[in-house]
């Protein structure tokens, strides 16, 4: 099993039902597409077909929201062999999922809770990864969650910990700009510390996404994926570039969209954005 | 200090009740950071609802929708990874949240049914021809002992409401909305054509044959049942037409799959 992920130096979105018929044409400009891997974990039917149809004319990326990869109970193996049969299907340039959990063995939140950063925490998050790369016979990326919450018994860093959870079992990280933005506001630290802190060799993608202010605590930033990218990620996005381009590592970015989604053409408009920042990182103070 | 499981546990019991204990140490900030959390899974369930019960949420109005999905979600907390099956039971919960207007319970079954057949596994369902020259050298006994596969995707239920009617009438904006009368009670199936949901009413009779099917019953059984215990050779002649009728029409719908040949 190869236990390297190559880079992937391009510009993606993320396949949405709004826009199928745009992506099905194949004359949307993008590098790549990343798909929800739980929307085509299914048995049959039009997502398959679709989802069959948009690999042949680009590559994809399959992104999950429900491994719970933090879940004290461990994996569910039923999951697992639903991702790893996708994963056949697809042959994605990578599989990711995120820094989070979302269930225990009663209940499932649909919903990326946060993770006390305790040591008995890595240990889990770290048998579980090692778990699902097996299963997947790859390694695969995690996404630093956005959180509303941190733990009082908080033993490490966020970046401490992903640093550390990389070194163990060889996963690689998808950096969510926005995710740290939001954050770093919610909990008082320093995105610049953040970057610095991570492992930059590991990222092999990155997110940019929209959020908004909570409505139940004025002073809370929610994750909500249904605005344009803020001035301010923008600015966190053209640093965390150039110190990617310092460390000399390409990676793939992408524009998240969720709720609110607006016509192609202005998606496309926002990626052309993150393709000029881009382009100014490379070029020679 | 608290294990990983058992604050996963307990920070789950705050993300569904309001009301549960918060962990040790917690204040207004963390109170604050819980309230998303717990606004975020009930708003991504109800969502889920309304996705799927789009025809349903029409019918009802959506403010009696929304809190018949609300109490749906409170009393059947999600176990399952795919947010899709927050859907289960969801007819039962509109049964005894509609239960003036049982039409409602009875469009939520059809819809739920319809997500079902929505990513059902993709098959190749016998063309007449195949179907003609498969049982072209069959005798009476293999006629008899002859079991009938289904496409996966085919479900049957019983309604007492015009469930066409009502559907055709919210597909068109212009289109008055039927009363919704209950009327005898009359089978419907739901399959996908192609890649699309769709349901036809039938007879109760024909739901039931979908379900001895299921059950694996034989052809010649099938026969059986239609004609009732004691029935006379008219009777019996009669129930053969009409399950012939029915297997003539799944064919041409594209619903049987194989058939298995075992001697009466």
């Amino acid at each position: 099993m190869t236990r390297r992920i190559k880079p992937f130096a391009g510009f993606g979105l993320g396949l949405r039902r709004t826009h199928f018929e745009d992506f099905l044409s194949g004359n949307v400009p993008v590098d790549f597409v990343e798909v929800i891997s739980e929307n085509y974990m299914v048995e049959g039917g039009r997502m398959l077909r679709v989802l069959d149809e948009v690999r042949e004319k680009y590559p994809v990326i399959i992104h999950g929201v429900s491994m719970s990869i933090g879940s004290a109970g461990g994996l569910d193996a039923e999951y697992l062999t639903k991702l790893k049969q996708l994963e056949r299907r697809v042959d994605p340039l990578w599989v990711s999922d995120h820094l989070c959990w979302t269930r225990t063995s009663a209940h499932n939140s649909h919903d990326l809770l946060p993770l006390p950063l305790t040591n008995e925490a890595l240990d889990i998050v770290c048998a579980n990864i090692d778990r699902a790369q097996d299963a997947l016979g790859r390694p695969m990326l995690f996404e630093n969650p956005s959180s509303y919450v941190t733990f009082p018994q908080d033993e490490l860093s966020e970046w401490a910990f992903l640093s550390e959870m990389t070194r163990r079992t060889g996963c690689y990280l998808l950096l969510d700009v926005n995710n740290i933005f939001v954050s770093a506001r919610n909990h008082g630290f320093s995105e610049h510390e953040y970057l610095s802190g991570l492992p930059l060799d590991r990222v092999r993608q990155i997110h940019l996404a929209g959020h908004t202010i909570g409505e139940t605590a004025d002073d809370i930033i929610i994750d909500t994926h249904d605005h344009d990218v803020s001035d301010e990620v923008w600015a966190l996005y053209a640093k965390a570039c150039g110190m990617l381009q310092e460390a000399g590592v390409p990676v793939a970015t992408m524009i998240e969209r969720d709720g609110n989604i607006p016509p192609l053409p202005e998606l496309l408009s926002e990626l052309d954005r993150a393709r000029d920042i881009a382009a100014e990182a490379m070029e020679p103070a | 200090m608290m294990s990983l499981a058992d604050m996963q546990k307990t920070f789950m019991g705050n993300v569904l009740d309001e009301a549960a204990a918060m962990p040790e140490g917690w204040g207004n900030r963390h109170a604050a950071g819980l309230q998303v959390y717990r606004g975020n899974y009930r708003t991504a369930l109800v969502e889920a609802l309304r996705d799927t019960f789009l025809k349903t949420e029409e019918w009802a109005g959506e403010g009696p929708f929304k809190q018949a999905a609300i109490n749906h979600v409170i009393a059947h907390s999600s176990s399952s990874w795919t947010i899709d099956d927050v859907g289960a039971g969801f007819d039962e919960t509109c049964r005894a949240f509609f239960s003036a207007s049982p039409e409602v319970a009875e469009l939520a079954w059809l819809e739920w049914t319809m997500l079902r057949a929505f990513s059902s596994p993709d098959t190749d369902p016998l063309t007449l021809d195949q179907f003609g020259l498969i049982t072209s050298e069959y005798g009476d006994a293999q006629w008899l002992g002859m079991k009938i596969e289904l496409v996966p995707d085919l479900a049957g239920g019983l309604v007492r409401h015009d469930l066409h009617a009502m559907w055709r009438a919210m597909d068109d904006d212009n289109a008055p909305r039927p009363a919704a009368i209950k009327g005898e009670e009359r089978g419907v199936l739901v399959w996908r054509e192609e890649e699309r949901p769709t349901f036809e009413l039938v007879s109760c009779e024909e739901v039931a044959v979908v379900d001895a099917v299921r059950e694996g019953q034989s052809y010649g059984d099938i026969c059986a049942g239609l004609a009732g215990a004691g029935a006379s050779p008219e009777q019996a002649q009669d129930a053969a037409m009409r399950a012939g009728g029915i297997l003539g029409r799944w064919v041409q719908n594209g619903f049987v799959t194989a058939l298995r040949t075992t001697q009466a």
